[in-house]
């Protein structure tokens, strides 16, 4: 029953060693993440932001444009829990909209990285031989790239326009995952199933679809849950820049922005923003490192 | 060896004449040019701005032209700031950004090294889950809010350092490492600690421990060597990151450095800039990539038969 005789007994939960009949390997991970309890936290924090994103347009205590500027910018109070900003705007209401945007650039960019990834580390590692090597020479050279640049230089040509920056940083985090579901399709490949599933006369497109690419899911999931608080980073970063989200709309790392600019008078318009990311940031790790334990136990930690 | 580092370098050929091609082409062809933002030039002093910096000849005529230029290690001269060639600027701010890289290098590998090591000696106890937790930090806290929010306690509040410079006042340096360095830190210690605990369970530390040698000894002479494999593959391109400036860490502490070019000459299209940038951080890349691979197959024998002759 235990699928991962390498692994000493003691590390694995006891309602495994217990269990009479196999355990699948998603219910596996299920009860190893259940332990760790930095990944449950994280979780939980992770729902509870993405409710508040979905909600933010009923929930939000104050209009989105709503100004005053005879309060002006004005400290934490039961009117405004976070304070105001110089324009007397309601902090608050605008960590929640900015969340909802910094929450999307987060996922979008890391869906399409996880798309173009997924197939193009596929494609290669099953088609092997030349046209695998041209492919990962390929993501070698891209990778020596100086992406950053590239990405300035995009936001300033282009306009800052948010498809765009989707595409610009999707562009940028495909490469390390096509080369680790590369290594996994090489791995499997050599398996009986895919063997049986060839001489059953399966088209590739076929094997690729229902035999590769769901038995590559675990360590395509971690590296998901990893990619997207790098993805949220950049998006921050050039929001910082002033290349990112532009104004009226607003995210994160344009809140920061604007706070470390007037934080010697006002404090609050840095301290609430950033904590905001990095309370994102940590549960996203939190998860991503708990998960990385959970499925794939060969690169664990412990 | 030299086989090595020969075929590594015939590999960087084809890297730097697609970066050089690639941003070439991307800031050309794009809308606006450099003298476009200035106010109303008049038609002929803009023709002869043009035909000063080639810009009215044929746009494989150029690329030629820059090509040969670059192969003299000539960057060409900026567009925005006449009478500066852009050699001249990049080589102006090096130093300042040579020095703050140093430091936090230097911070993030001894920091780093000993939290890692000190994390894996025993796994998943107090001792374990307390450095990575501070390095969790590090990696959760990026540079322009780290930045700021340290700006704001030391400088401002408690007043123990200077809000900005660099080198004016001593002790102005200290808070721009720390920021820079935080991030490869965190890096560092997570990297030294996978290292360490892959190296530690190996079969030559049971024989070292075996042979009676003190704890001390097998972790330093024999864990080290090969558990620090990770880090140093890592602390190459990190330096090269590095020497290329920060321009968040450089804005906010107002640090002469060079990392503000990058950023400014894509908004000015101050083309020879961009590229000048551009290439001097792709070659930068490729130089330490490269170190980092030798150091590598030096600390790791197993490495060194893949690039011997093979026997004929």
């Amino acid at each position: 029953m235990n699928r991962k005789p390498s692994l000493p007994a003691e590390l694995l939960p006891a309602e495994l060693l217990n269990a009479e009949q196999g355990v699948s390997l998603w219910r596996d991970a299920w009860l190893r993440l259940k332990r760790n309890p930095m990944a449950v936290a994280g979780g939980a924090v992770l729902i509870l932001l993405a409710l508040l994103a979905v909600l933010t347009p009923w929930i939000a205590p104050y209009d989105y444009r709503a100004q005053n500027l005879a309060l002006g910018a004005a400290p934490p109070s039961a009117a405004h829990w976070f304070g105001t900003d110089t324009l007397g705007r309601d902090l608050l209401t605008h960590i929640l909209w900015g969340g909802r945007i910094s929450l999307a650039v987060g996922l979008v960019a890391t869906g399409v990285a996880l798309v173009i990834g997924v197939l193009y580390g596929t494609i290669a590692g099953y088609a092997g031989g030349r046209v695998d090597a041209a492919m990962m020479r390929l993501v070698d050279i891209l990778y020596a790239l100086p992406f950053m640049i590239f990405i300035i230089l995009l936001m300033v040509i282009f306009g800052r326009n948010i498809l765009l920056l989707f595409l610009a940083i999707g562009a940028v985090e495909w490469l390390t995952m096509a080369r680790i579901v590369r290594g996994q399709v090489q791995a499997l490949k050599q398996q009986e199933f895919i063997e049986a599933a060839v001489s059953l006369g399966l088209s590739r497109w076929t094997i690729i679809r229902r035999h590769l690419i769901p038995n590559t899911l675990g360590p395509v999931i971690v590296y998901t849950t990893l990619t997207i608080p790098s993805v949220m980073l950049l998006e921050a970063f050039l929001s910082f820049l002033g290349l990112g989200i532009q104004p009226p709309a607003s995210s994160w790392g344009l809140l920061i922005s604007y706070g470390a600019e007037t934080m010697e008078e006002y404090p609050w318009l840095l301290i609430f923003p950033g904590c905001a990311l990095s309370l994102t940031l940590f549960s996203l790790n939190f998860l991503g490192d708990g998960l990385r334990d959970a499925l794939d136990p060969r690169t664990a930690k412990d | 060896m030299l086989r090595f580092i020969l075929y590594r370098l015939l590999q960087a050929i084809p890297v730097l004449l697609v970066v050089v091609t690639a941003t070439f082409f991307l800031v050309r062809l794009a809308p606006g040019g450099p003298f476009s933002a200035e106010k109303a030039v008049p038609p002929e002093v803009l023709r002869a701005l043009e035909a000063r910096y080639h810009l009215d000849q044929p746009l494989s005529a150029q690329y030629l032209g820059y090509l040969g230029d670059l192969l003299h290690g000539d960057f060409g001269p900026s567009f925005r700031y006449p009478g500066r060639s852009v050699d001249e600027m990049i080589f102006s701010g090096l130093p300042t950004t040579a020095e703050l890289g140093l430091y936090a290098l230097l911070i993030a590998l001894v920091l780093g090294t000993t939290a890692g090591v000190i994390a894996a000696l025993r796994p998943n106890t107090a001792q374990d889950y307390l450095p990575m937790s501070a390095a969790m930090i590090g990696v959760c806290l990026p540079s322009f809010l780290l930045g700021p929010l340290l700006l704001l306690v030391f400088g401002v509040w408690l007043e123990w350092v200077p809000v900005s410079g660099w080198g004016n006042v001593p002790g102005d340096k200290i808070l721009p490492a720390l920021t820079l360095a935080s991030g490869y830190t965190a890096y560092v210690a997570r990297l030294s600690r996978g290292g360490m605990l892959e190296v530690m369970s190996q079969d030559y530390i049971r024989t070292a421990r075996a042979k009676g040698l003190p704890e001390w000894v097998v972790v330093i002479k024999h864990g080290l060597r090969g558990g620090l494999i990770p880090v140093v593959a890592f602390a190459g391109p990190a330096f090269a990151g590095l020497l290329s400036g920060s321009f968040v860490v450089e804005t906010i502490f107002q640090i002469p450095g060079l990392g503000r070019f990058y950023v400014q000459a894509a908004f000015n299209r101050d083309y020879t800039m961009i590229m000048g940038t551009t290439v001097f951080f792709a070659v930068l890349i490729v130089a330490f990539n490269l170190l980092a691979d030798i150091a590598a197959v030096w600390l790791n024998p197993r490495l060194r038969h893949q690039y011997r002759k093979p026997a004929a």
